[in-house]
């Protein structure tokens, strides 16, 4: 453990703590009292970061039970959200009587007390001569950064005294989507595709962006949702949902020849990957619809942005069920950190991804040109109009896509294996 | 699918088979007929394309020249046809681990399209038969490598194929399983199946197989029934003979204790 900090402290995070933690130290240079206080304090803060840093992620490393994988996702979620939060309280408190420099003062002396800034307060309280007060601060500070390494060697000898006990018993005869699932091979791709998109945090993590974008949207607009603009926040989040199995044979990683090897029709391996994608997806889309065409207030735009929304949807999905019987992108293997980076993107492969993201946008643009018809004329027949236009297109395109992409498949199967192994080493 | 009787073609027939990694020459003429009922050993040193033949008389890699076919099927001109009778154990790839055992299995059994209750019963039977009954419910990641190859097995066996291609299908798996395996094995090419195991232990080959074959650079050395091969001795000395590459018994001096 003693190794680990000292290389978290030499890696580049490491480093830039460090150096952020020197400007304090030269901001406190005119009072020698803060100056000698600051040799102690800011090594000890730094040392915070780096272990907390550790403590984080020894707990993540922590097996990867369901639980795991959604408080993972969460945080992610609330990191995403970090500033508009930051940004939203603020505004909150600047609404209440201006965001004068007291109201700031209040907020800093407060996080002084807390773990998180008790260590950097510490130089100052000594230099205002608050003895006690610097003393104190200093021993929270003491404290936390015991409290995290005690934290930390608790969970790093429970990985190395029991590593990683799995439980290797489990309550069996529950099928789930498979059990489900009709016979044939359709219907099991229908439901292994629904169970990687639900639980797997490659696939699941897009449906939870899905869900914040418009969170996201309405913190930068100040929650002035009440307009037409608003109503239609979900058709982009939408269509890059479709887009996210462009490459979908990569998430399969060498699991991909134990399909191969069943004979599949490539007609049957994209009707059920689709339909998988649009399970989880589509009931997704016409939630945040509702909700957010209800928070616009602008009812009269529910049909036409539902249309938009699933033409959408359906119109990437469709484009993806062609491109994936030709693409193999690198991705992190089933299981791995999704996060994690992986070498080997290339170029032409982005470059496809923006003709796929234009493609969709192209095929939702008639839905959309009815939809602004609808917000102009305020009539409802057009809102209407760009239902039916936006599902038909995106129906159509999902068929001709399972078609077309069934018979590439039928040919390129094969090639996709050799390089899914290429890429994915494993 | 029930067996029936044998028929003229061979279970496996491999003519010609090719297959170039860049500069390599990987499998370098590859011709193998595997008899209806055979229990056929595929052995050879590592590297000798015992896998990548293996994948293409699968339809799984494409060979840049040859055939294969299966019970007469050419396995490349009309793979869903060819690959419904095969039951494919690959080596080192990985299953679609999110799945339990339990259900990779079922999942299996849909892409054959079996009726959804056959499905129950021969999920019930396999799980049994592989000792994962207390792990039909755990997800296959968290398998270990043993269990991992028996799951593997259940579903290259549900849909109860005529031909079983087997990658070194006994690895780290645990006595008591393998014993439990090679019954069933035994039974299956006793009642009319075929199985082709490629194999590093010369043993298992021997107490096994009636047929085999020696593989080495991408070439077959000899292929017949064991008995054939061995010529008198044992399998393992009739290997290192054709294959060669032996190093002097002793060891380097340095290893030696007196």
């Amino acid at each position: 453990m003693l190794a680990l900090t000292l290389v978290g402290v030499c890696g580049i995070p490491g480093i830039v703590t460090t150096l952020g933690a020197f400007v304090g130290l030269v901001a406190s240079g005119s009072w020698p009292v803060a100056l000698l206080a600051s040799v102690v304090c800011l090594p000890i803060g730094v040392l915070t970061c780096v272990v907390a840093s550790r403590t984080v992620a020894s707990f993540s490393s922590r097996g990867r039970g369901r639980l795991g994988n959604v408080l993972g996702l969460l945080g992610f979620g609330v990191l995403v959200l970090a500033g508009p939060i930051v940004t939203g309280l603020l505004s909150v408190l600047g609404d209440r009587g201006g965001l004068d420099t007291d109201r700031v003062g209040a907020l800093i002396a407060g996080l002084s007390w807390t773990p998180v800034g008790a260590v950097w307060a510490v130089p100052g309280d000594l230099a205002d001569g608050e003895l006690w007060v610097g003393l104190v601060k200093l021993g929270i500070a003491v404290a936390t950064l015991a409290a995290l390494w005690l934290l930390w060697r608790r969970n790093v000898v429970a990985a190395s005294v029991s590593p990683k006990r799995r439980a290797v018993s489990g309550r069996s005869g529950r099928l789930g989507w498979i059990g489900l699932a009709p016979t044939g091979p359709t219907g099991a791709g229908w439901a292994r595709s629904l169970s990687y998109w639900l639980g797997d945090p490659r696939y699941l993590r897009n449906l939870v962006i899905v869900a914040v974008l418009p969170v996201l949207l309405a913190f930068a607009l100040g929650w002035q949702v009440q307009t037409p603009i608003f109503a239609f926040v979900v058709v982009l989040p939408a269509l890059l949902l479709g887009l996210v199995p462009y490459a979908d044979v990569s998430y399969d990683g060498s699991a991909f020849s134990t399909l191969l090897a069943t004979g599949i029709r490539g007609r049957d391996d994209r009707a059920g990957r689709l339909l998988g994608a649009l399970t989880a997806g589509a009931p997704l889309v016409v939630v945040v619809t509702v909700v957010t065409v209800g928070l616009s207030g602008q009812w009269l735009l529910l049909p036409a942005v539902l249309g938009c929304g699933l033409g959408a949807l359906l119109a990437g999905l469709g484009i993806c069920a062609l491109s994936s019987a030709y693409l193999v992108i690198p991705v992190p293997a089933s299981g791995d950190n999704v996060f994690k980076r992986v070498p080997g993107q290339s170029f032409w492969v982005g470059l496809a991804l923006m003709g796929f993201t234009l493609m969709a946008g192209v095929l939702t643009a008639p839905a959309l040109a009815l939809a602004i018809a609808a917000v102009v004329t305020g009539a409802a027949v057009w809102s209407w109009l760009a239902l039916v236009v936006g599902l038909l297109i995106g129906v159509g395109v999902a068929v001709a896509g399972v078609a077309l992409g069934g018979r590439v498949f039928d040919r390129t199967g094969p090639v996709l294996l050799e390089r899914v192994r290429a890429t994915s080493g494993y | 699918m029930p067996h029936r009787a044998p028929d003229a073609a061979p279970a496996l027939a491999l003519r010609g088979l090719v297959k170039r990694f860049g500069a390599k020459l990987a499998v370098d003429g590859i011709d193998l007929a595997v008899p209806t009922g055979s229990f056929y050993g595929l052995v050879g040193p590592n590297g000798a394309g015992k896998t990548t033949t293996l994948s293409m008389a699968t339809g799984l890699l494409r060979p840049d020249a040859g055939t294969a076919s299966v019970h007469g099927v050419d396995v490349w001109s009309d793979p869903t046809a060819a690959k419904r009778m095969i039951g494919n154990l690959a080596d080192g790839v990985r299953l679609f681990d999110r799945l339990t055992g339990e259900q990779l299995i079922a999942y299996t059994g849909r892409l054959f399209s079996l009726p959804r209750d056959e499905i129950v019963a021969r999920t019930a039977d396999l799980i049994d038969l592989m000792d994962l009954r207390e792990a039909a419910g755990v997800a296959v990641a968290d398998y270990s490598a043993g269990m991992t190859k028996k799951v593997a097995l259940a579903c290259a066996l549900v849909h109860a194929p005529r031909l079983l291609v087997l990658d070194e299908p006994f690895e780290s798996v645990d006595p008591v399983s393998a014993a439990n395996i090679e019954d069933v094995l035994r039974s299956y090419t006793a009642s009319g199946g075929t199985v082709i195991v490629s194999s590093h232990s010369m043993d298992l080959v021997q107490r096994m197989c009636d047929h085999v074959a020696i593989v080495s650079n991408g070439r077959v050395l000899v292929a017949g029934p064991v008995a054939e091969v061995r010529a008198g001795s044992s399998l393992q000395e009739r290997f290192l003979e054709l294959v060669g590459g032996r190093t002097h018994a002793e060891g380097p001096a340095w290893l030696r204790q007196s």
